[in-house]
């Protein structure tokens, strides 16, 4: 038998509403409020509810991180499977909070984590990455449905069963694509050519990549003084001293170095290389400053063109790395800037 | 222009005292062929393997595959670089089928090569466990790359591009088993028929991205980083006007066999007359500076104007960087009233949760894609390993590393493996053949 834990707010567990929503969280043996249904339909699947956490929607919001501390404390040595949180339906506060120990739950657990939402509930857009949010309904009128969408993805999960995609499944698509042999095995050229007479005729066709929107950055201001910032210098050319001391990758990047130019008026060939596997090397090895502009911005600082330059310069490699990794490697790059105070970082790519 | 494919089926691949093929059976002279490989001097070991679908081996450093084949007007197999110049596309090629000839380094790999599992559950990342192959086994004196990530690959590559046409010789005389023919009419001299359906073009971009020669594919000999995008005939691409080069992630790679063999083009021959009209195939290439891009695009949008393309199916040889060139180009045909499909792979990143392209147009809206480059492949140990399965994490192949604190090393002292799927050989098939998709979780 495998055990479920479910997590609900003060109101769908009966102790009350706006009045109550600064309760503050309990686990309880067995089931509560409609985590009940839930649990009458995992008996199909050989599960059952083991605790429910309850929790007020206020408490959860203005108290996250003691909240969450104290649930994860209270489920720690509690054997489960899997993690339930609502259905939320339209109720905002409550959607974040299922998020929000849900994201907690998987981290700490390893367990898989289904809630679900009404679409115009903001956790949607928040979380939907990080777990299986099913289309929910917009009231709790619709429990039952709302708790059975949850109980079947459950029972497929629990079972250990190939899921059929977010469309067919029920949830929000979660921005997660993974290569699969298709069941007809039908190939790709048989696919674009039979696509192109589609489009050609006017015939519906269904693209195996729909481009997702656009994430993009605003561009800074304008400095209003170079004569008075500091700048940085980033690459992701793979420029690093020549014995790679923090073993960048060549390709498909995760780690990144930071190198000490204070004392350099350039980066001279045999001392710093590119390890970047993605363009010819031989410009580069022979001259570093052609991607790491480290003698040109010397120069510009001698002249008095901008009034100081960062320690230090930052590298990775960017063939392969994911839009993911550079991300993380950005955030954890950009507290080190900003302590220095920074005030713009020119950013070479090859 | 007419071409005829005289197809001899190879059932099996054996060796003997003389290289014939006889009933289904290729026998191959191994001494002879191996002696013709050595006439060229830089190759310092040679050897001749024959694996077939099921066996358990892995083969690793993988840098090439040919399809042994012969032009009966004793052309070069491939004009310009194997031989003299001469036109390809006409006349009659006797093809041995269902099996290839691969090039294997005997130590040493690059970023380029890959890697290919003939038995169990790694068998599926290729295409080429499913043929009969012949594989030489080659090392080099080329040490002035031996250490060095990006490798021409030169002496193992040409010795399997020319043996491939030494062993093809053999059924120069017989009478083939099947012909295909492949023949279409000059473009404004068609039935009306063929005139009233849409009108179609395929834009193949072949790997050229290295400014230094002896990297990139090559067309009748000629580096494809010094062409503009020009009007091919499909015919041109089938009988050995393309080979093959040494440059990108190895799943992303066309083969020279894959190119002999393109599928799309082999589809739209079927359509032909039928549902669309096959104009031709408009050969682009893929670049790194952003002015050598949108040049190729424009080329491209103005030669399918100008044919009177309704629509388009574009592909590229490559991911990252020339994902600007696969948009770019689909871009400008759309804009241009050219309705357009897109074939390609992606990088959606081990967890799957990246961006799939680097490049991406919501005028894309037809696209077909065949994998990613960066899912994550464990496999275990085979029994036997044809090359060195070190080169695996030690040389840079683009899938494989030499240690990761989570992962450890792709190599394990037990012989099981642990890579991305950028260093399956040709894995993510492009070129056609994938039944791969991608599917969201």
């Amino acid at each position: 038998m495998k055990s479920v834990i479910c997590y609900i707010n003060q109101f769908f567990a009966g102790i009350g509403g706006e009045d109550k929503a600064d309760y503050e969280p309990e686990v309880r043996q067995g089931v509560v409020g409609p985590t009940g249904a839930i649990n009458m339909g995992l008996k199909a699947h050989d599960a059952q509810v083991s605790y429910t956490v309850v929790c007020g929607d206020n408490f959860m919001s203005t108290h996250r991180d003691e909240a969450i501390e104290r649930i994860l404390k209270e489920l720690e040595g509690k054997e489960f499977d899997l993690f339930i949180a609502g259905p939320a339906f339209q109720a905002g506060r409550y959607g974040v909070a299922c998020g929000e120990i849900g994201k907690a739950v998987q981290a700490k657990f390893g367990v898989p984590v289904i809630t679900s939402m009404h679409v115009e509930n903001p956790g949607v857009e928040m979380f939907k990455k990080e777990m299986y949010i099913m289309k929910g309904s917009h009231s709790a009128a619709s429990m039952k449905h709302d708790a059975d969408m949850m109980v079947a993805l459950a029972g497929k999960l629990l079972k250990g069963e190939e899921l059929e995609g977010p469309d067919a499944e029920g949830y929000y698509q979660r921005g997660i694509r993974h290569q699969v042999w298709r069941k007809d095995g039908v190939n790709c050229a048989d696919r674009a050519v039979d696509m192109l007479i589609a489009k050609a005729t006017g015939k519906p066709f269904t693209s195996e990549l729909i481009i997702p929107k656009k994430d993009l950055v605003p561009i800074a201001p304008a400095l209003k003084d170079l004569s008075k910032a500091k700048i940085a210098l980033a690459t992701t050319g793979g420029i690093v001293p020549v014995d790679n001391p923090d073993r960048i990758q060549s390709a498909s990047a995760t780690r990144w170095g930071k190198y000490d130019i204070s004392d350099m008026d350039r980066l001279e060939g045999g001392v710093f290389k590119t390890i970047h596997a993605g363009f010819d090397p031989a410009a580069a090895n022979a001259d570093p400053n052609v991607i790491m502009p480290v003698d040109v911005m010397k120069e510009f600082l001698k002249e008095g063109k901008i009034g100081a330059i960062h320690k230090y310069f930052y590298s990775t490699v960017g063939t392969g790395t994911t839009q993911g990794e550079a991300k993380r490697m950005a955030k954890e790059i950009i507290p080190l800037l900003k302590e220095d105070n920074v005030d713009a970082v020119i950013m070479v790519s090859t | 222009m007419k071409l005829e494919l005289g197809n001899f089926y190879v059932k099996d691949i054996v060796f003997g005292n003389e290289t014939k093929y006889e009933n289904g059976i290729l026998i191959v002279n191994k001494e002879d062929c191996l002696n013709f490989v050595k006439r060229d001097p830089h190759i310092t070991e040679a050897d001749l393997r024959i694996v077939k679908p099921g066996d358990m081996v892995r083969l690793v450093p993988v840098k090439e595959a040919v399809e042994c084949r012969v032009k009966l007007n004793g052309d070069a197999l491939f004009p310009g670089y194997t031989g003299p110049l001469s036109q390809a596309g006409c006349g009659r090629t006797h093809c041995l089928k269902g099996m290839s000839l691969l090039a294997v380094g005997r130590h040493w790999g690059g970023f380029q090569d890959g890697l290919i599992d003939m038995g169990g559950e790694g068998a599926k990342y290729t295409y080429y466990s499913q043929l009969n192959n012949l594989v030489l086994v080659a090392d080099t004196d080329e040490e002035f790359e031996k250490r060095e990530q990006q490798k021409k690959n030169r002496a193992i590559r040409e010795a399997v591009h020319k043996l491939a046409e030494y062993i093809g010789k053999c059924v120069k005389d017989l009478e083939p088993e099947e012909l295909e023919s492949y023949e279409l009419e000059p473009v404004i001299k068609r039935a009306d028929a063929t005139e009233k359906l849409p009108s179609v073009v395929y834009v193949m971009q072949p790997q050229s991205q290295m400014e230094e020669m002896g990297y990139n594919d090559l067309c009748y000999g000629w580096d494809c980083n010094h062409m503009l995008p020009t009007f091919m005939n499909p015919n041109e691409i089938l009988d050995g006007a393309m080979v093959s080069g040494s440059f990108m992630p190895c799943s992303s790679k066309w083969s020279t066999y894959d190119f002999q063999n393109a599928p799309v083009i082999k589809r739209l021959y079927k359509e032909h007359g039928k549902t669309l009209n096959f104009l031709g195939v408009i050969m682009s290439n893929l670049n790194v500076a952003l002015d050598q891009k949108e040049r190729s695009a424009l080329f491209v949008a103005r030669i399918a104007k100008d044919l009177g393309a309704d629509a388009a199916i574009v592909a590229e040889e490559g991911y990252g960087n020339p994902d600007a060139d696969f948009t770019g180009c689909i871009v400008a045909l759309e804009e241009a009233g050219v309705k357009t499909v897109g074939l390609t792979n992606e990088c959606t990143g081990r967890d799957g949760k990246s961006d799939p392209l680097v490049s991406m147009d919501e005028k894309e809206d037809a696209i077909v894609s065949c994998g990613n480059v960066s899912e994550l492949i464990e496999l275990p140990p085979m029994p036997e390993v044809i090359g060195e399965l070190e080169s695996l994490g030690r040389d840079g192949l683009s899938g494989g590393w030499s240690g990761d604190e989570i992962l450890g090393p792709s190599v394990r002292p037990d012989g099981s493996i642990i890579m991305e799927n950028n260093a399956m050989f040709c894995g993510d098939q492009v070129i056609g053949w994938s039944t791969k998709t991608m599917k969201e979780f």
